[in-house]
């Protein structure tokens, strides 16, 4: 394999999970792994392994890629999901992408399977991670989550040493709350995406942001409020003009 | 509420009820019996499973109409509730937790303080019920099959012994539980099999019953390095179904008033 630097696709939402019919961000991530024919694996772990997401995922993947999931509870044993050494596996990937749910969840399991590890290894690597949601709020440092009652302050994988806040445009409490808590010290300051956005890292720096929808928007957040980012349209260029007019 | 004068509960199934092929009735009924509630109110917590939708669809044929409230918490799907997890917990009578991964469901719950809240519950005198899985987390420790081979693992230890399940249905499981006691990496306890359960006041062992003639469960003693094993005869269960039980009148009426059906 050759040396990659270490890449993460953070999206705010969308990909094949949120917005069918719309193949831009998953496009984007394929062909940032540079592989003629990507090896792609899904880990559905934040949604407890859902059927129907995982068949979304073949779906969407199969026809463009070599396509595998990991599952965690077991229950889609010889269904295609990863026997064996898991991290082996992992580490030839081209493309790790997580899928969304709770980021809570997703993280104490994890943890338990030492897959917080094997996910370090592989990005250090060169495997692209990327993810939706709670898959993407896992690689930050410090996040903040809404998954049970009021958003609260949530701490990740560390792999980028920012905080994270998605659905941005979508839930205004979220979006209010890190404000407050970057303002006040409580979360370090980082990055906030809306649906349809995605941060791309390379190494621990923001590479650029792009997006599937002409008017989604990022924001860098720090202590002294939101500065928005410039944004690349992955789309046509002409429907991207008049959408703004 | 749950009254705090209540005697804490658990009740531990080797395997059997509402989630499992056979179903077992009686376990189900057992579970809202000893609630000592007229009208129980059930939570399901599918965790280490994954919140499959197979189990989901039991729950709520088996207690929908049966329980006055019928819950399902996931730690995987937004609910959209507006209360905490410990509000939601603490405004039923019984918690209910289905079988899956060990490992996972213990993980999953700590994130979430989950554990904490259940510890208060389990206080409080709500009735902490499960299989499998959701059998052995209430012990020191059980013996998962999370990643494949059998090996033994920690549970919340709101009950000081160990728990091993399936002793029937999956019998390499118990082989890895008689060496983990024999060894001392797990206290000493019991074997249940399917459709077998265990049913604690406070951390003494009540009573031992089953839904299934022939079940039974073992007690495993480590003793000066020597396994020391007494089986025990449960209590055949009635098989009573849930559905043929009359609902008093009175109870129709509240429910009525209260969750608008009858």
């Amino acid at each position: 394999m050759s040396m990659r630097p270490p890449q993460i696709v953070a999206f705010g939402g969308g990909g094949f999970s949120m917005e069918a019919g719309n193949p831009l961000l998953d496009d984007y991530v394929l062909g940032a792994t540079g592989a003629a024919r990507p090896k792609v694996c899904f880990i559905p772990t934040a949604s407890g392994d859902a059927d129907h997401y995982i068949v979304r995922f073949y779906r969407r993947f199969a026809a463009v890629a070599d396509t595998s999931h990991v599952s965690l509870f077991r229950r889609d044993k010889g269904a295609g999901a990863v026997e064996g050494n898991l991290e082996a596996h992992l580490l030839q990937q081209d493309l790790i992408y997580v899928g969304g749910g709770s980021v809570l969840s997703l993280l104490g399991t994890w943890r338990a399977h030492g897959l917080d590890t094997i996910l370090k290894r592989a990005w250090r690597r060169g495997v692209l991670l990327c993810g939706l949601s709670a898959g993407s709020l896992c690689w930050f440092a410090e996040a903040i989550t809404a998954f049970h009652g009021p958003p609260e302050p949530v701490r990740g994988l560390g792999l980028l040493p920012h905080s994270n806040c998605v659905h941005y445009d979508g839930e205004a409490t979220r979006g209010e709350a890190f404000r407050r808590m970057v303002a006040a010290g409580r979360l370090r300051e980082g990055y906030a995406a809306e649906d349809g956005a995605a941060l791309h890292f390379e190494g621990r720096e923001l590479l650029r942001v792009v997006s599937s929808r002409p008017n989604a928007r990022a924001y860098r957040v720090s202590t002294d409020g939101e500065h928005q980012l410039s944004v690349d349209y992955l789309g046509q260029p002409e429907r991207a003009a008049l959408a703004v007019a | 509420m749950a009254d705090p004068a209540r005697t804490p509960t658990i009740l531990a199934m080797g395997g059997g009820g509402f989630t499992a092929s056979p179903g077992d009735p009686a376990l189900d009924e057992l579970v809202l019996e000893l609630s000592g509630r007229r009208e129980p109110r059930i939570l399901f917590l599918p965790t280490a499973s994954g919140d499959p939708s197979e189990q989901i669809a039991a729950f709520h044929t088996t207690f929908g109409t049966r329980a006055a409230l019928a819950t399902v918490l996931s730690l995987f799907r937004r609910h959209g509730d507006p209360r905490s997890l410990r509000e939601i917990v603490l405004a039923h009578d019984v918690v209910y937790v289905g079988g899956g991964s060990m490992r996972n469901l213990m993980a999953i719950w700590t994130a979430h303080g989950l554990d904490a809240v259940l510890r208060e519950a389990w206080a409080a005198g709500i009735v902490l019920a499960g299989l499998s899985a959701g059998a052995m987390c209430w012990f020191a420790g059980g013996i998962t099959k999370s990643f494949g081979p059998p090996e033994p693992t920690a549970g919340l230890g709101f009950l000081p012994g160990s728990l091993s399940v399936h002793a029937d249905g999956e019998p390499e499981r118990l082989p890895s539980y008689l060496e983990a006691v024999r060894s001392g990496a797990l206290p000493g306890g019991w074997a249940a099999d399917d459709g077998v359960g265990l049913v604690f006041r406070g951390s003494d062992l009540e009573r031992v019953v089953s839904a299934r003639p022939g079940t039974g469960a073992v007690r495993v003693d480590a003793v000066g390095g020597e396994l020391v094993r007494h089986r025990i005869t449960p209590d055949l269960l009635g098989a009573g179904p849930l559905e043929t039980r009359p609902l008093p009148d009175d109870i129709k009426e509240l429910r009525r008033q209260r969750y608008g059906r009858g």
